[in-house]
């Protein structure tokens, strides 16, 4: 039988619980309930869903064989809470991911088990000879040529100190020798100098390919 | 970017920045950032340096 109610009272007066919903169906233990300025909704006389007085959506926190939140279908796939201030991701029950409470991003991409990855924070790949040209890059604002051989990476947004790694590669357009990459030039948050010279006589020299990526 | 920034260096030559395409800044916000700080420099036209570089460490800034 249908409930047609008119005016603009509704029906009020019951809050409910999670065990005894204020508004069920047959199962008496599923259903909405009510709290001051909340609503939530109750399965198997346990609250799932919340929206609190911020208007913020609260879900249990899940686990990685029943995330908290997952598609319809594969209910071991999603995302779930595994402790305070930390957002993990699980794939067939197993965790995959995660940001641990450190802002720390995880992932478990052939590692084994979830892990810290180290992000390049600024990469470069730039034409060293002729009109000097940069081909691509990464969190860098320009390079400086400041002579043969020397060049200066400048970050976009600064590192956060100067204890940085830095991997680089280029060719040796003299063919006399290795090409080293000195980076003795100097580490600093907001840029870092390259070197570049012959191995032999360690003389400075222009490179056609010149690459750089910047770890911390 | 077909433009580069030069400013003196301090052993007499001349310094030269590449502005990185798309890296969200315009040549003047890349000059204030990257220029060191009391440097004069110029914003010049990319064809206004040599491609040439033999004598590279002879180039000069002039005012």
């Amino acid at each position: 039988m249908a409930i047609t109610i008119s005016g603009s009272t509704g029906i009020a007066g019951v809050d409910g619980s999670a065990n005894t919903p204020a508004l069920q169906g047959t199962d008496t233990n599923t259903g909405l309930f009510y709290g001051t300025d909340s609503v939530s909704i109750a399965t198997a006389g346990s609250e799932r869903v919340k929206i609190n007085s911020s208007g913020q959506i609260e879900v249990t926190a899940g686990s990685s064989s029943a995330p908290a939140i997952t598609p319809t279908g594969d209910l071991n796939t999603g995302i779930y809470f595994p402790s305070a201030d930390t957002i993990a991701f699980t794939e067939g029950g197993a965790q995959v991911g995660e940001f641990d409470s450190s802002a720390n991003f995880k992932i478990n991409s052939g590692y084994g088990s979830v892990a810290t990855i180290f992000g390049c924070r600024a990469w470069v790949n730039f034409n060293g000879t002729g009109t000097i040209a940069i081909r691509g890059s990464g969190n860098v604002s320009s390079i400086t040529d400041g002579g043969t051989g020397i060049y200066t990476v400048n970050f976009t947004n600064a590192m956060p100190d100067a204890n940085y790694a830095v991997a680089l590669g280029g060719d040796n357009l003299t063919g006399t020798g290795n090409l080293i990459l000195n980076t003795s030039g100097s580490f600093n948050t907001t840029s870092i100098q390259l070197l570049l010279t012959t191995g032999g006589g360690g003389t400075l020299i222009d490179d056609n390919y010149v690459s750089v990526a910047v770890f911390r | 970017m077909d433009k580069r920034i030069i400013y003196p260096t301090d052993n007499g030559g001349v310094a030269i920045i590449v502005p990185a395409p798309d890296c969200g800044l315009t040549i003047e916000q890349i000059a204030a950032k990257d220029v060191p700080q009391g440097k004069p420099f110029k914003i010049v036209d990319v064809s206004d340096i040599p491609s040439d570089r033999t004598f590279r460490n002879a180039w000069e800034y002039i005012e």
